[in-house]
């Protein structure tokens, strides 16, 4: 570095060489990172692609400091031409606050409930930049502004706890950027968003880009979220860096197996047949990999050889240009598709219904006597005041699903679709409605009365932490629903255990070992097992992959069309992934605050005409920049209104009618309604952006 | 924050009602014959019946609560039995001089407490971690009164540095009357001292780890500044609810001090008058200590209402 | 039993549990291993310093302070086992009920522990004790009722923690009576906290049942209860200090292993409470 002039254009803004990262556990030593090396240029954009265990997350942290005592590291770290190892404490601490911005995953955590949102934006600049407070807060305020939120001034003054998870999350941006840094680093900022407010964040990454050429460090499982914002991708897998080049040649031509595995075991956005399969990765990630020993990947990988495993793979480069850790590289095919399994359609008969939901409704109340009373000052005088009840989580839901037949149920966080599974199998009781099983009104029923129908009507968590008892062996806990419906002779449990493994693909020996021995796929086997111990006709899977790597999401999903054929099951198929939705359902609802959108076949739903919901899901979940998606007509709306709950938010809105009246069914066919004021002949034109 | 405050009045309330009536009951299942000792030698089967009817034990319970607890809350708390004078002017006299034992031990405990606790936290696993682990765990493990009879061998009759019983009121000095102080508010604090700092330590180590004091860090913020405003200010939301609660540990420490250092304050007075069944003491001491546990605990959840940023500014923006 | 990955276990385990091991055996066992029996006089050899005779000294009656010191054990650690056990009998019930109902359940517990929170701790049991004639079992269930609410409440706690892992919604899918979910779903999750917390509560009995002791309410002389004799040693504590000083440092050593073992269980149990 010469003197005060600037470093020339060509040179790396960070530079990352032979990156390894180990730490202790225990006696033994992990690898976390081997051997990393890229480099980001000025104004550019990498992203770091792995699943959970990959290092990519040690990687950003090794640049930002965060490892703590028990991590070795080794090799060099430059930005902006200087090694970070050599710089004292104060002057990392100058650089970490002044040079890079970092935004994390969970907003929820990362902001400071104690402080003021405007105090921790403002904090920065008056430490790196010398600002006074005032000038500060001033200036926070108006990053908020740039952030694209509104009411600026507010949140300024707020506390964390007041904001929604989108709301912090552009806070914590403006924080990073607020001292003008040269290099962003975001460790997967949107995956504790919804959909739609990930596409939000992810053009307004994409417009600070533009705008300030700050360049970004991006990491993320999220292979479609990467595309729409970053020019280079670098893919990791077991501490080792795998793939690394341009976005659009890797996720077009992946070159290495895993990158080939993980684009293909992807569910594409389109309605799936009913022998399809995804393309899947078998087995799973090492905790422990020894890189030195050969390629991690080989005991996954379909193209592997016994050269693979003699000797450390290295880096190569591929045809065009990019480089891969893979001596086969240029001569491999695509990854394995996974055939169709041949099965017949099945054909649903309206009037044959296995649950049938009428008018479900349900609504939380919080013990509203006392605490109900709000009291506030009015004209300068006190009025004490009684808070209007909760907005139903649940509103007037009706919809029948037949034997066999699979229905997606399709939402973001907080439309009650857990509520509404929840409801059907009667673990929460509704507040108004009927829900027939089997011709029975089980809503009616008195909870002893329901032990036949429980024996048929199962459920799978989305949460395998917990979904599992931690006390319980894997045999305990598959044994138990046996035992209570007397389904086997005492004699017979253990053999019926061990089947009940096999048929979700476990060993048998595994009925000895407890839930904290087993990985997130394996549990939810498990977990899946255990709902089918009692030979079920119907099971609601409560998005079931959705805390699931990618690949092992793709197994799972197999797993449970598998059995749905082998047993002719009936599923409620809830999930926030429209593409995982449509992968196993006939049907797809899509749900919004309590309400039932649009309902309809698979193919029905993912094709015009839509509901404006649905057509906001897609455009958020489709790979491309999606169009911007222009604020409803006003958020002022009052909770609890008695028109269409998705008034506030709706791009074609349609004036007063919207917010005063419930929107009408419109029929589309006999399988396809739309609730929606717009009628047909609309609908059918609605596009974003028209 | 208002429907906080209310519920929290509201709840106040029905616990001291609650209270009066348990406290009422329970001295009231007493076996002995209150006339009896009253009268003492001139106790008859006749005198003791007109005496309880003069005192009215022979009337229904619940109209002798009323009676009581009115006469309670007018400020009239009955003569006792065996002093033959009234109880209140004694009991406000001792609760002064209990007061200010209690007012110096929880200042020392507070602050001394939270900054051992701090620094313990700050200094994980070095050697100031390691000797306040060290002093809480013996602090912990003896009881108040056993450090109050060591102090008192070693200042007052070893070294003779300090009185080892006794009070000196104001009005001889401030220099007696602080030496009188210094022991019993020592040994109260000692104790406590030790439970405060473990639990502040505790919850200074939770803030430390979470996950905004790391980005704090990752925006190059110095040190102090990390652990003094970001870590501090949440690590002492739950601080005020342990020091409420060692309150309440506090009255009973008083309990047992004034009886070790022959301290006059309410709680030795208390101790006597459970002694020697003096009811009305009794009642009228029990009602009044846990009355000042009562409104400490209030204030304790009022302040953690307005500290904890959650509860004052509820709702939410978009 | 799970198969643990192999943990050296802590230090403070290892040596609490062997102290406390060794306490209890002492204690059983005091009859025979105290020199003199507890409430034998020696009018010759009052107040005599500890030497090899009197390990401990005499006190004002002649009386073996070590022996009295053995006997001792014996009152509080049976004082502090009955006091953990009726609270911890009472409380976790209430706990797992008020946490596993909630609504009208719950708030009525809830309420009614409150009341008994309310409180100052020694208020309570003063007030059971004084309205009866005391005894060690008298005093053991007071102190015992006084633990009650703080067991519940931590029990109530732990209990809406595990309620909202999605196996407790699991087991009521299949239909589960309420007997099956706390005994064999709730309660295996529960009884790591409940042993760490009932350590604490015996060494909380232990101190407690000292104070009372002290201050008179607890067991009579001639007992060679610990707190008894510190306050009959408080008028000699100028010439003969031993006689107060001995007990202390006994009920200090045994409230020292308690808590070690205390810690070292949660050292132990605690990662696993998570599951993960």
């Amino acid at each position: 570095m010469s003197g005060a002039a600037p470093s020339p254009p060509t040179d790396p803004l960070l530079e990352i060489r032979n990156l390894t990262i180990r730490y202790r556990d225990g006696g033994r030593q992990i690898n976390a990172v081997s051997d990393v090396s890229f480099a980001l240029k000025p104004g550019g954009s990498l992203a770091i692609v792995g699943e959970s265990g990959s290092g990519k997350s040690s990687v950003a942290g090794a640049v930002l400091d965060f490892l703590g005592p028990g991590a070795e590291v080794s090799g060099a770290i430059r930005f902006e031409g200087q090694d970070i190892a050599g710089l004292s404490p104060a002057q990392r601490r100058r650089m970490l606050g002044r040079r890079i911005g970092a935004v994390f995953q969970d907003p929820f955590t990362a902001l400071n409930p104690a402080l003021r949102v405007g105090r921790q934006i403002a904090e920065p600049m008056v430490e790196h930049l010398g600002l006074a407070l005032p000038e500060a807060l001033g200036r926070a305020e108006i990053a908020l502004r740039e952030m694209g939120i509104e009411r600026a001034a507010e949140v300024a003054c707020a506390f964390p706890h007041q904001l929604s998870g989108g709301m912090k999350q552009r806070a914590l941006i403006a924080a990073a950027l607020a001292c003008g840094p040269s290099l962003l680093i975001l460790d997967e900022p949107t995956t504790a968003l919804d959909v739609t407010v990930e596409a939000q964040i992810l053009r307004l990454l994409s417009r600070l880009r533009r705008e300030t050429g700050v360049s970004l460090l991006f990491i993320s499982h999220n292979l479609g979220v990467v595309r729409r914002l970053c020019d280079d991708v670098a893919v990791m897998y077991a501490s080792q860096l795998v793939e690394l080049g341009d976005v659009r040649s890797v996720l077009e031509r992946p070159a290495h197996p895993y990158s080939k595995g993980l684009l293909a075991s992807r569910p594409p956005l389109a309605a799936a047949s009913r022998g399809s399969r995804l393309a899947a990765i078998a087995g799973q990630m090492p905790t422990d990999p020894t890189p030195d020993a050969g390629c991690v990947f080989a005991p996954r990988c379909p193209f592997h050889e016994l050269r693979c495993s003699n000797a450390p793979q290295l880096l190569t480069i591929a045809p065009d240009g990019h480089q891969v850790r893979c001596w086969k590289n240029g001569v491999l095919g695509p990854w394995p598709r996974q055939a169709v399994v041949d099965i017949e359609e099945p054909v649903f008969h309206r009037g044959d219904t296995l649950v049938n939901v009428t008018g479900l409704g349900k609504t939380f109340d919080k013990r509203a006597r006392f605490t109900a009373w709000r009291l506030s000052v009015a004209d300068g005088r006190p009025l004490l005041y009684r808070r209007p009840g909760r907005v139903p989580a649940v509103n007037d839901v009706t919809f029948s699903i037949s034997p066999g037949e699979v229905l997606g149920l399709v939402g973001e966080s907080g439309c009650g679709k857990s509520t509404l599974g929840r409801l059907l199998l009667q673990l929460l009781r509704q507040s108004h409605g009927s829900v027939e099983f089997d011709g029975a009104d089980i809503a009616r029923l008195p909870t002893q009365a329901l032990a036949p129908f429980r024996r048929q009507a199962q459920i799978v968590f989305q949460n395998v932490g917990s979904s599992l008892n931690p006390r319980l062996s894997v045999g305990e806990a598959l044994e138990r629903p046996l035992a209570l419906f007397n389904l086997v002779e005492p004699r017979e449990r253990t053999r019926r255990v061990e089947a009940l493994l096999e048929m979700v693909r476990l060993p048998g020996a595994y009925r000895k070992r407890f839930p904290h021995q087993l990985s997130g796929g394996e549990r939810q086997r498990v977990a899946i097992a255990r709902a089918l111990a009692t030979e079920p006709r119907f099971v609601v899977c409560d998005e079931p992959a959705s805390a699931l790597d990618v690949s092992v999401q793709a197994t799972i999903v197999n797993l449970l069309a598998d059995l749905r054929d082998a047993f002719a099951l009936a599923y409620l198929f809830i999930s926030h992934d429209l593409a995982v939705v449509a992968q196993l359902s006939d049907r797809i609802a899509v749900m919004y605050r309590g309400k039932i959108c649009e309902i309809g076949t698979a193919a029905e739903v993912l094709a015009p005409p839509y509901h404006p919901y649905t057509e906001i899901l897609l455009a958020s979940a489709a790979d491309d920049e999606p169009p911007a998606v222009p604020q409803g007509a006003s958020t002022e709306l009052a909770v609890g209104h008695p028109g269409c709950v998705f008034a506030a938010r709706c791009p074609h809105h349609l004036g007063s009618i919207c917010a005063t009246k419930p929107p009408p069914l419109r029929v589309q066919s006999a399988s396809h309604a739309i609730a929606c004021h717009l009628d047909t002949a609309q609908l059918a034109l609605s596009r974003l952006g028209a | 924050m208002a429907a906080y405050v209310v519920q929290r009045l509201g709840a106040a309330m029905v616990i001291m009602v609650a209270m009066s009536v348990l406290v009422f009951l329970a001295t009231h299942a007493l076996p002995s014959n209150a006339a009896a000792l009253i009268l003492g030698q001139y106790s008859t089967p006749e005198t003791q019946a007109a005496l309880e009817h003069r005192l009215g034990f022979d009337l229904p319970l619940p109209v002798q609560y009323w009676r009581w607890a009115s006469h309670m809350l007018q400020g009239d708390m009955g003569q006792s039995f065996e002093m033959e004078r009234p109880v209140a002017p004694i009991l406000w006299d001792a609760l002064g001089r209990s007061a200010i034992l209690a007012v110096c031990s929880m200042i020392v405990v507070s602050t001394a407490g939270l900054a051992l606790g701090v620094v313990a936290a700050v200094w994980r696993g070095r050697w100031p971690d390691h000797a306040a682990s060290i002093f809480t765990y013996f602090g912990v493990s003896l009881p108040e009164f056993y450090w109050g009879l060591v102090l008192i061998l070693i200042f007052g009759s070893t070294l003779h540095l300090l009185p080892s019983s006794g009070y000196a009121n104001l009005a001889e000095g401030l220099g007696p009357f602080i030496a009188h102080l210094v022991l019993p508010v020592s040994t109260l604090t000692l104790t406590l001292l030790a439970h405060v700092t473990r639990l502040t330590r505790s919850s200074m180590m939770e803030a430390l780890d979470s996950v905004y004091v790391k980005v704090a860090r990752a925006r190059g913020l110095p040190e102090r500044l990390v652990i003094l405003r970001h870590a501090l200010r949440n690590a002492l939301i739950p601080s005020i609810t342990v020091l409420a609660q060692d309150f309440g540990f506090l009255i009973g420490g008083i309990v047992a001090v004034e009886t070790v250092f022959a301290y006059p304050g309410l709680g030795r007075m208390l101790v006597g008058s459970l002694a020697r069944q003096d009811l009305p003491m009794m009642q009228a001491a029990i009602l009044v200590l846990t009355g000042v546990y009562c409104v400490a605990n209030l204030t304790a959840d009022l302040l953690y209402g307005v500290v904890n940023p959650r509860i004052r500014y509820g709702g939410s923006i978009g | 039993m799970a198969i643990r990955r192999r943990r050296r276990l802590p230090l403070s385990l290892v040596v609490g549990g062997a102290l406390v091991l060794a306490l209890v055996a002492i204690s059983a066992l005091a009859q025979w291993i105290a020199p003199y029996p507890y409430d034998q006089m020696h009018i010759r050899d009052r107040f005599l310093p500890p030497n090899l005779t009197y390990l401990a000294g005499t006190d004002e009656y002649g009386r073996d302070v070590f022996s009295r010191l053995l006997i001792g054990s014996q009152l509080s650690l049976a004082l502090g086992g009955t006091a953990t056990l009726i609270s911890m009998g009472i409380g976790v019930p209430l706990g797992m009920l008020a946490g596993y109902r909630r609504g009208a359940t719950d708030e009525l517990i809830m309420r009614t522990l409150d009341v008994m929170l309310a409180f100052p701790p020694i208020m309570l049991v003063l007030l059971i004790l004084a309205v009866t004639p005391p005894s060690l079992l008298k005093t053991a269930i007071a102190i015992g009722v006084l633990a009650v609410a703080p067991i519940a409440r931590v029990t109530r706690s732990v209990t809406l923690d595990l309620m909202s892992g999605e196996f407790m919604e699991a087991a009521r899918a299949r239909g589960e009576r309420l007997r099956y979910m706390l005994m064999r779903e709730l309660l295996p999750n529960i009884w790591p906290v409940l042993i760490v917390e009932a350590s604490l509560r015996v060494v909380f009995a232990v101190l407690l049942g000292a104070v009372l002791s002290f201050l008179g309410f607890g067991v009579q002389p001639p007992a060679a209860d610990w707190g008894l004799m510190i306050s009959n040693g408080r008028a000699f504590v100028d010439t003969a200090p031993w006689i107060s000083l001995a007990p202390g440092i006994a009920m200090s050593v045994t409230v020292i292993a308690i808590s070690l073992v205390g810690d070292g269980l949660r050292e132990v149990l605690d990662p696993r409470i998570g599951g993960r």
